[in-house]
């Protein structure tokens, strides 16, 4: 614990530092640097135990979603959706999840946010000024929902211990792997899966339809 | 600190040392390859002035890269356009991570795997590295705010996304057959039987045309067309900024040329060695020098290809990916489902 605050600490001294004297980088690197070096030094155990890592990733997923919101620039908005997406697949790994982390790379940070990122270059969106996060009925119900969304979480931590669902004995062996997911997929789900199948190709003949249309 | 962790650490680390020296050496000596093939192929005698044979080129050429000055134009965007050739070159060095270069081995009483990585998912890891190098690429050419590199970065996303399905498509006939993601499991499977480019051939072309496009290589380097874009996405690089976008494509070619050697030609697998009953040790060597062999035939294949096909115009490249290769693969795996069924493989 002590290592990761005083990491969080230390980045949060570099952002001052740069905020403070932004035309000499090496102003905020040095001390930094060796900040960072000290704190791993002294509290290198911590460095083989999961809550550290945890935590880590953690500081980074809130910070990378945080950004993604308030970032004026919508490309970096873009990257660091990316860089929250990968936080979520490291979460997965460390829960011992090896094929949805693959998968949600390949389907979330690989595919799907390349196509964000290909109508963000082609829009070409200017950097707004300042921030933007939307006025009047907007702002207050995004905070409620955030509120409640929040609350929600923390009872369903409080809880975890009379709640069956969460218990990590409620999988099974082979929980998460290719063959167990593919062999739900295709006994007890396989008309959940063959409808949202018949969903995406409809989708998708309906984008063609329209975007021929509009070419006329 | 815990022994067992200590040890998995120690030799994750070797491995890795040995891997990235294996890349780098790798991708120096193909640029010189690359120049004295082509110049054979064109009838010329290529660079053969520094060191014998030309063979200190690379490091020549390295020096060069490093003194030349960093440009860094002043409309783009400085934080991305610093950060995109990293993200170009760090994707292709980790797939490299989990290719088997050959059986377990037994160093110093410990047993051995000779990949960094055993990982169940495998080929699911080298899917998911190789989408992520477009950003890289698309990055590049938006924050140099340059309308050539802007082209190239959006031809270079458009072709990737193509080539993705068909390369995916084209793996997934090995998996039926082997039953398995992780690649060690795949080449057993083709030991046992027989390599998958004599049951899979179609796929195994497609997997190789997809390759060469996913690697922006001629007759897919679109996105860097010289004749129409000046050099696309890396037009405002300089020095070693730009040597990193190099050194990028020659990862990828290697990475390419050890997923197409493990998926399709067997791995590390020499037909008959086991018969001759070699010992372990000597073996292995064997096999590992076979790995080696047929990454390095590949290799000469992406050189030759490129020297011998012209580039394709963009029409082309669309109509060959979504209308020749993608229906081929599925017919393809109509193939793999039945000898699969049959029990033939």
């Amino acid at each position: 614990m002590p290592l990761l605050i005083g990491l969080i600490l230390v980045v949060v001294a570099w952002t001052v530092i740069r905020a403070i004297a932004p035309d000499r980088p090496w102003f905020a690197f040095v001390p930094v640097a060796l900040a960072g070096a000290a704190l791993l030094a002294l509290f290198y155990p911590a460095l083989a135990t999961v809550e550290f890592w945890a935590g880590l990733i953690g500081f980074v997923a809130i910070l990378s979603a945080l950004l993604v919101v308030i970032h004026p620039n919508p490309m970096m908005s873009v990257l660091f959706l990316i860089l929250n997406l990968f936080c979520v697949a490291l979460f997965y790994l460390m829960l011992q999840a090896e094929f949805l982390a693959a998968l949600q790379i390949i389907v979330y940070a690989g595919a799907i946010m390349v196509l964000f990122l290909f109508v963000v270059m082609l829009l070409n969106l200017k950097a707004e000024e300042g921030l933007r996060i939307g006025t009047g009925p907007q702002r207050w119900g995004a905070l409620g929902l955030g509120l409640l969304f929040s609350g929600m979480l923390f009872w369903a931590i409080q809880n975890r211990g009379r709640l069956a669902y969460f218990a990590p004995e409620s999988t099974g062996g082979g929980f998460g792997t290719a063959r167990e997911v593919a062999g739900l997929l295709f006994t007890r789900h396989v008309f959940a899966f063959e409808a949202a199948s018949i969903l995406l190709v409809a989708a998708m003949v309906g984008a063609v339809v329209l975007a021929k249309r509009r070419l006329g | 600190m815990d022994p067992v962790l200590t040890r998995v650490l120690l030799e994750s680390a070797v491995k890795i040392g040995l891997l990235f020296a294996i890349i780098m050496t790798t991708v120096a000596y193909m640029s010189l390859v690359e120049r004295r093939v082509s110049a054979w192929i064109q009838d010329r005698m290529g660079p053969n002035r520094v060191g014998p044979w030309g063979l200190f080129q690379p490091l020549a050429d390295g020096i060069k890269f490093l003194f030349k000055e960093d440009i860094r134009p002043p409309h783009a965007h400085r934080a991305l356009y610093l950060l995109a050739p990293m993200l170009v070159f760090v994707p292709a060095l980790v797939t490299t991570s989990i290719v088997p270069f050959g059986p377990p081995v037994r160093l110093f009483g410990y047993d051995v795997r000779l990949q960094v990585a055993d990982v169940d998912n495998g080929i699911l890891v080298v899917l998911a590295f190789a989408s992520m190098g477009v950003y890289g690429i698309a990055l590049a050419g938006w924050a140099s705010r340059n309308k050539y590199s802007m082209m190239g970065g959006i031809r270079s996303a458009s072709q990737l996304i193509s080539y993705e399905l068909a390369l995916g498509l084209s793996i997934v006939g090995v998996l039926m057959g082997a039953g398995s993601l992780r690649l060690d499991d795949i080449v057993r499977h083709q030991m046992a039987h027989g390599w998958n480019v004599f049951w899979q051939f179609p796929g195994f072309i497609i997997f190789m045309t997809a390759a060469f496009a996913e690697t922006n290589r001629l007759p897919f380097d679109l996105p860097e067309a010289e004749s129409e874009l000046v050099a696309g996405y890396h037009t405002e690089y300089s020095g070693l900024r730009f040597s990193m976008f190099y050194m990028a494509e020659y990862a990828n070619m290697f990475t390419a040329c050890c997923v197409a050697a493990t998926l399709f030609f067997g791995g590390y697998h020499v037909p008959g060695l086991d018969r001759l009953g070699l010992p372990s040790g000597l073996a292995a060597t064997v096999q590992v020098a076979a790995f080696a062999v047929k990454v390095g035939f590949f290799l000469f294949v992406y050189v030759w290809v490129r020297w011998t096909i012209p580039r394709f115009r963009y029409d082309q490249l669309m109509n060959l990916g979504w209308k020749v290769l993608l229906p081929v693969a599925l017919l393809h795996l109509g193939w793999v489902g039945f000898i699969v069924l049959k029990g033939w493989i």
